[in-house]
């Protein structure tokens, strides 16, 4: 971790207010699962209990009857399953980011908002995994897709993408898990320490594993965090590459494209910071968390949104010009009628009917976040809470922009349809906010949602030179007082 | 998820359901024995009792004892007779292995020959007859289709009997006992107050009971109706040649062809067969080729129309007045036969009206035809009325067409009378009438709207009889119903048109005591115990007897030509009495008399006097096949509605109208009215509307029960085939009508490629250059090598294909393809293998051209779908075939997003199970309709992908044939379900790697083009673009 002190001749500032103590972010952040949940949490809970609810309902009935209780038909075989897995895997993307390149890069800001986004990664890529399992026409078959062996030596098919996504979602899961947990096994064991009746110890002490916050563990632990960071850091690139491998690998126009990968990266990072923001405003209102959360984190992942906003939009951008430079007319119906609508019109002289989805996915995703120019919106937080909702309907659009409007109308007119999403399809997307939330909600009543350790390391007390640097001040007093590690 | 009961094996029907083909009488002590033999432990006599329910399996185990059972007990009802097989199997009832049939199906009073498949004494598939002159080994859409009719789960499975005002349950001896007492109570009056309806029938064995009836009862009388009717063409060879003759013609030698409303590649009689010579002149190989041309002249799109290189389209009352200024034209380019006909036609009170008619189009075909004659036709459609078909009768023979590219038959059942008239004169004396007898039809739902027989058949007192494969709307106003053998289930005999006669060889016994109408007449003439064998067999005795003697002149052997002899052989190839010739000689005077008597003068169409046009439906036809779900499922050529039918109209129409697709018109003539949608048919006349009939029944089935519109209504005896004077009034609510294809449009890509003839001149490689070449990067897989063993490869022939869809019923009877009804096919969810996709060309939305393409997997070299399924179920076969392993799918249908043609079909739901309404979830699946499943090909269940196999049991039948004899499969040896149905052969099938075989050879004319060739797919299916020949002299017209 870094112990830098902020530069101030450039007007670099403490993350946390000058004068936070190492007890006050502890008591803060433990509070959260030692008191009462507020009444906001309930509401919540009940809520997202509801909704997994009718998800459970509508897998039954999905099950029961088969896969045609969706709206996907032909030539639209993928619509909202595989819409909802590349999105709510996109999401799952902030939080290794935010923990792992971040982490590499010292990027100290990161530390109030890392569990929160890997937790979230997590429950992210559980909702996304959830899809390609139940978009099979035979799930009791799924297993059909691991390596497992039999007695028919039959092997999965490794030169299909969709192989491949078991193995980038499953590695992405399970390095994930362990990541957030071995960040967690010392925040674990300062709850254990903390608890006041036995069920709390014995839990959070079979989960903290023994840490006592000895040298020899902090030197073991800061190791493995790294090594858990280096080897997550290629996971955040690879991951929506091979997710993008199931479009880009294949002949249909409008997938068929080489730019997808890095195009996919940032997409994911892109709603994955979204929805980060979007959740982190949340939490940081109902648990009150201003003190450690503060308008300088919510700035600065503000311009990451903007950044990355542009190299979406590029990416847009690019695609067209492609379809253009090719030649190819399929690709070029695909773009100009399907997503444009005017630009190639039919022989009747009608616009491609889904160009509105177009539309929306750009508004919302390269023109919304055009805002975060100004300081005034990056800094405000209605502005960034709207942004952020936005940049996640835009980015749900992508991916079912990619999806349906290449395959409603590809290579033969005769074979053309349309897409019209059913009762069902609703049902089952709501209810995976259903799941991702109760875990969620249960992910911030029971664990910390904020890295102690790492935030305390952030404070300046935690420097280990601060009473020389704080020597070499012109005036001393402004500093915090130094905290003994714990 | 289906929940599927036992099959209940009842021993009072169950032995009855299956015939064995070789039977002896043995007592039931013999039979005990035998069985016991067969499965020790008396499990013949457990399966036989009555509570006893088996499960599937052991009910397919014990069937074929079932089956000895119940030949050795003798069937229930009647003496058992020898059938004979087609050719293949020399033991029945081998386990497993089909046997062939040749028998026949009717077309009105026409015939066409079919072989069918039967496995295990389960007729499944119905194929061609090469050896039938009706067939030449094709079939239609209907051949293909009736099989299912025979596993309809709502045919009528008992006799009934009227209650108050419904039908109740009845046993066949009540029945018995009814009909016994009609007869000796007309025995009395001689038959006066008796009275038949039948549909036209085209047996010899009918007519002769017909006449044996009327010879007990002389005053009784026969009368005939069906919807679909001959009686203009009847009557227009009775105009021209005063005998009821029907023409053939023979495409195959006619350079240019006339059709005057004819859609004889369709709807018409022997469009089979005429589709088989049709495409001799099309079907060219090389630009040299000389080519027929054919002009077209109608009001509805139809598949000739869309086969045409002129079109013109002109509304139904048109036509005649068009034939009119035809004759004058031709005689005017002093074509001899026609002087005086021409003459005395510019004489008659209006004249010849050139009105609206294209005079350029018709002096370049009257140049056409006059320049080639002796080899060109005018066809006559069905639908015009007798003095157009006796006009194009007497063209024929001033050009010189007769005995060459025209000819007639025998003359057909003198004695009949025309259906309309037939129908009208029981009408008006049904108040009479004591006992109507009606063996078949359904004439309150399809009779004339103005003679109300529905209200006069419910009259107290009147006794009626009503056979007929279900309860239909008929029944219910009967006091008696019995139910009808299938075609498949009786024997009979059938005439085509041409004379070729064959016999109706029953596969299986009636599964539900059908009855058979001639054993019925029978009965009425006074035979105890009628046998339609045998009283087929007796008709044929004086033929059988005349061919022996013939056959002994001239030399052959006399064992092989004994009656019995003769009688096999008709029995194993089909064909009893070969086609015969009959000579006609055109009376001019007579035709002149009668186009004095008729004004072909009317008001001209206008928004406000539409003309209406009634036609058959492809599939349902007059709504017989009204249950059919493969017909209800099969998309109109055209339109490619499915499960509805529409108000066809013109786009101009539209406009003037104001209307668009779906909103419901209001169609009426005097106090007949009916309500239908409108559908926009490019190329449709203008203020003409067609109307299709066999929809909107109201009792045909749970399939069938209300969907589409009931038109009859609208037709009255004036007015059979169309009628003028209709008002149109547009409404506001609209229906939702379903296609398959809703973009009509190939914007711009190379898809379905055509070119005249000129242009195929010019640049003889057109197609392969049109279709962009073939991808030249290298391949990222290694290439597999196919060099070696079979190399499967198809080429369809988009020149001769004419898109009327038999393939796609054949495929579906053939693989066990699920219909899946109107909403699924909505949802883009239909299940066809093989689908016809058809397009509009040209600018002018009024006068488009047709292109049609039948497209199933292509089974591409570098197939797509395979590299991204990711369990491996669909994988490469080494001869290069697509294979799909159904067992190993798992249903991401990631395979078929990819795949560019977007052939592959997926089960979204469990489409073998039947929709229930109410829950719309899927439940029970028929039992009965289980049985017609082809047992060689897997039955899908739901999350499964599909798709053409190239009907890979085919192939692996030809392997192990070929295996045994140790050679390799023989070119031909290997023929698709959709090759074997294709009237114009417009799909061949084989091994590309012998260079000698038919599908290697078309895959190297120049004018053949791989579908997508761009993607790289290298797909195994050859098209070959279609060429068009337009006249040269009127370029740059529509």
């Amino acid at each position: 971790m870094s112990y830098d002190a902020p530069i101030k001749e450039i007007g670099e500032t403490y993350l946390l207010p000058e004068g936070t103590t190492a007890n006050d972010v502890t008591e803060t952040i433990a509070g959260v699962t030692e008191n009462p949940a507020p009444r906001g949490w309930w509401l919540l809970f009940l809520a997202s209990v509801s909704v997994l609810g009718i998800m459970g309902a509508a897998l039954a009935y999905l099950f029961y009857q088969g896969v045609g209780v969706w709206g996907n038909n032909a030539p639209v075989y993928w619509a909202w399953d595989i819409t909802n897995f590349v999105w709510w895997i996109g999401i799952g993307h902030a939080g290794t980011l935010i923990s792992a390149i971040l982490f590499l890069f010292r990027q100290k800001w990161r530390t109030s908002i890392n569990r929160f986004a890997e937790a979230m990664t997590v429950f992210a890529v559980l909702c996304a995994g959830l899809f390609p399992a139940i978009h099979t026409g035979r799930p009791w078959f799924d297993y059909y897709l691991f390596p497992l062996p039999n007695q028919m030596d039959m092997w999965p098919n490794f030169k299909s993408p969709l192989m491949w996504d078991v193995f980038a979602v499953s590695t992405y899961l399970t390095i994930s898990v362990i990541f957030w947990y071995v960040g967690l096994i010392p925040d674990f064991a300062t709850l254990r320490d903390r608890s006041k009746n036995l069920t709390r110890k014995r839990v959070y002490g079979f989960f903290a594993l023994g840490w006592r916050g000895a040298h020899r563990h902090w030197q073991h632990y800061e190791r493995a965090y790294l090594i858990f960071a280096g080897i997550s850091t290629p996971l955040v690139l690879s991951v929506h590459s091979v997710v993008s491998f199931d479009f880009a690998t294949s002949v249909v126009p409008g997938w068929h494209t080489t730019i997808f990968p890095p195009y996919f990266v940032a997409g994911a990072v892109f709603s994955g910071f979204a929805l980060v923001m979007t959740l982190m405003l949340i939490c940081r209102s109902v648990f009150k968390l201003h003190g450690i959360v503060t308008i300088k984190h919510l700035d600065l992942m503000n311009k990451f949104m903007l950044g990355t906003a542009l190299l979406v939009g590029y990416a847009y951008a690019m695609e067209f010009f492609i379809a253009w430079y090719s030649s190819n007319p399929y690709e070029q119906w695909v773009f100009l009628h399907n997503r444009l609508g005017w630009g190639m019109l039919d022989s009747k002289g009608n616009w491609g009917p889904l160009w509105w989805a177009y539309y929306a996915m750009v508004s919302c995703n390269v023109i919304v976040p055009q805002i975060f120019w100004f300081k005034r919106a990056r800094t405000s937080v209605p502005i960034m809470l709207i942004a952020s909702v936005l940049i996640n309907i835009g980015m749900w659009f992508e991916r079912f922009v990619i999806i349906v409007t290449s395959l409603y109308q590809d290579f033969l007119p005769s074979s053309w349809g349309m897409f019209h999403p059913t009762l069902i399809d609703v049902l089952t997307y709501l209810g995976t906010f259903g799941l991702f939330f109760t875990l969620f909600l249960l992910f911030v009543r029971w664990v910390p949602m904020i890295a102690i350790a790492e935030v305390k390391g952030t404070l300046p007390g935690a420097h280990p030179d601060i009473h020389a640097l704080e020597s070499r001040q012109e005036e001393p007093g402004t500093a915090a007082a130094p905290v003994p590690a714990e | 998820m289906t929940r599927r009961k036992p099959y209940e094996l009842n021993p009072g029907k169950g032995p009855s359901m299956w015939r064995s083909l070789d039977e002896k009488n043995a007592d039931p002590e013999e039979l005990d024995r035998l069985a016991e033999e067969e499965q020790p432990g008396g499990f013949i006599t457990d399966l036989l009792s009555p509570k006893v329910l088996v499960s599937r399996r052991s009910f397919v185990q014990g069937s074929s004892i079932a089956a000895l059972a119940a030949g050795l007990q003798g069937c229930v009802r009647r003496p058992e007779n020898e059938i004979l097989p087609y050719s293949k199997s020399p033991e029945h009832l081998v386990p497993g292995v089909p046997s062939h049939f040749a028998t026949v199906t009717a077309r009105g009073r026409d015939a066409l020959g079919v072989v069918v498949t039967s496995h295990d004494g389960r007729p499944t598939k119905v194929e061609g007859n090469t050896q039938h002159a009706r067939s030449y080994g094709a079939t239609d859409v209907r051949a293909q289709a009736y099989v299912w009719d025979l596993y309809d789960p709502d045919r009528s499975q008992s006799p009934a009997r009227r209650k108050g005002n419904g039908l109740v349950d009845a046993t066949d001896e009540e029945l018995d006992k009814a009909l016994k007492d009609l007869i000796s109570k007309h025995e009395k009056d001689q038959g006066a107050g008796l009275r038949f309806l039948a549909p036209i029938s085209n047996s010899p064995t009918f007519r002769r009971m017909r006449d044996k009836v009327l010879e007990r009862f002389p005053k009784a009388r026969f009368h005939t109706y069906s919807a679909i009717d001959d009686d203009n063409a009847r009557e227009g060879a009775i105009l021209a040649f005063g005998a009821p003759i029907y023409a053939s013609y023979d495409f195959a030698r006619s350079a240019v062809t006339v059709s005057l409303g004819a859609d004889f590649l369709g709807l018409e009689p022997g469009a089979v067969a005429n589709g088989y010579r049709f495409a001799y002149g099309r079907r060219i190989v090389s630009a040299r080729e000389y080519m027929s041309r054919l002009y077209v002249v109608e009001p509805t799109y139809t598949i000739t129309g869309g086969m045409a290189d002129h079109r013109l389209r002109l509304s139904a009352g048109d036509i005649e007045r068009f034939t009119r200024v035809l004759v004058a034209e031709l005689a005017r380019r002093g074509v001899g036969g026609l002087s005086s006909l021409g003459d005395s036609l510019g004489k008659l009170p209006g004249g010849l009206d050139v009105e609206g008619i294209d005079r350029e189009l018709l002096g370049a075909m009257a140049d056409d035809l006059v320049a080639n004659q002796g080899r060109c036709l005018v066809v006559p459609g069905a639908g015009q009325p007798p003095r157009v078909h006796a006009l194009c009768h007497a063209i024929n023979y001033a050009l010189g067409n007769a005995n060459k590219t025209f000819g007639v038959g025998p003359i057909i059942d003198q004695k009949d009378e025309p259906s309309r008239k037939s129908i009208a004169a029981l009408a008006s004396d049904l108040d009479s009438v004591q006992s109507l007898i009606m063996l078949g039809g359904n004439p309150v739902y399809d009779a004339p709207a103005d003679l109300k027989l529905g209200e006069l058949l419910s009259r107290e007192g009147l006794t009626s009889v009503h056979v007929a494969s279900h309860r239909n709307e008929t029944s219910e106003r009967s006091t008696w119903h019995a139910p009808l053998a299938h075609e498949l289930e009786a024997w009979g005999d059938q005439q085509a048109l041409d004379g070729t006669t064959s016999v109706q060889q029953p596969m299986i016994a009636p599964l539900y005591g059908g009855r058979n109408p001639i054993e019925i007449l029978a009965s009425f003439a006074g035979e105890e115990n009628p046998n339609a064998h045998d009283l087929v067999r007796e008709t044929h005795q004086e033929a059988l007897k005349a061919m022996t003697a013939s056959f002994l002149m001239v030399g052959f052997p006399p064992d092989g030509t004994s009656a019995d002899g003769i009688w096999r052989g008709g029995l194993h190839n089909g064909t009893l009495i070969q086609p015969q010739r009959g000579d006609g000689k055109v009376v001019v005077g007579r035709i002149v008399e009668a186009l004095g008597a008729a004004s072909a003068k009317r008001a001209s169409l206008s928004r406000e006097n539409f003309e209406v046009v009634f036609q058959p439906d492809p599939a349902l036809w007059d709504g017989q096949h009204a249950n059919n779900l493969w017909a209800l499922e099969l998309p109109d050529p055209i339109t490619k509605i499915v499960w509805d039918n529409a108000a066809l109209i013109s786009p101009a129409t539209s406009k003037a109208l104001g209307v668009k697709n779906g909103q419901m018109l209001r169609l009426s003539k005097g106090e007949a009215k009916v309500e239908a949608p409108a559908w926009i048919v490019p190329g449709h006349a203008d203020y003409c509307i067609t109307l299709t009939l066999g929809w909107g029944r109201t009792a045909a089935g749970r399939y069938g029960n209300g969907k589409g519109v009931d038109v009859n209504p609208l037709r009255t005896t004036d007015g059979m085939d169309f009628t003028d004077g209709v008002k149109v009034e547009p409404l506001s609510e609209t229906y939702n009508l379903v296609q398959t294809q809703t973009h009509n449009r190939m914007e711009g890509r190379p898809i379905a490629i055509d070119a005249t003839l000129e242009e195929y001149r010019e640049d003889p490689s057109f197609a392969s250059y049109r279709s962009v070449d073939p991808v030249s990067t290298p391949p990222l897989w290694e290439q597999q090598d196919y060099s070696e063993g079979y190399k499967w490869g198809m080429a369809i022939d988009l020149a001769s294909c004419t898109g009327c869809s038999a393939c796609v019923i054949a495929c579906q009877a053939e693989n066990n393809i699920p219909s899946v009804g109107k909403i699924e096919v909505e949802r883009g969810r239909e299940m066809h293998w093989l689908r016809i996709d058809r397009y509009f060309v040209g600018d002018d939305e009024n006068n488009p051209e047709v292109a049609v393409q039948p497209l199933t997997c292509q089974q591409c070299e570098e197939a797509p779908c395979e590299n991204v399924c990711p369990v491996n179920a669909t994988v490469h076969s080494p001869e290069g075939l697509n294979d799909m392993v159904y067992n190993r799918c798992v249903g991401t249908r990631y395979c078929a997003n990819n795949c560019p043609y977007k052939v592959r079909r997926f089960n979204y739901l469990d489409w073998h199970g039947h929709l229930d309404d109410r829950f719309g979830w899927y439940t029970d699946f028929p039992e009965s309709r289980k049985l017609q499943f082809n047992p060689n090909v897997t039955v899908r269940m739901r999350g499964v992908m599909e798709k053409c196999t190239y009907c890979v049991q085919r192939i692996e039948k030809a392997r192990v044939a070929a295996k045994r004899e140790d050679r390799r499969i023989q070119d031909g040896e290997i023929v698709t379900a959709c090759q074997q149905a294709c009237p114009t052969q417009a799909i061949a099938f084989g091994d590309l790697n012998d260079s000698e075989s038919v599908v290697a050879k078309l895959a190297e004319v120049n004018r053949g083009y791989k579908l997508l060739a761009e993607v790289g797919t290298r797909p195994r299916t050859t098209f070959l673009a279609r060429i068009r020949n337009p006249n040269p002299k009127l370029k740059g017209h529509g």
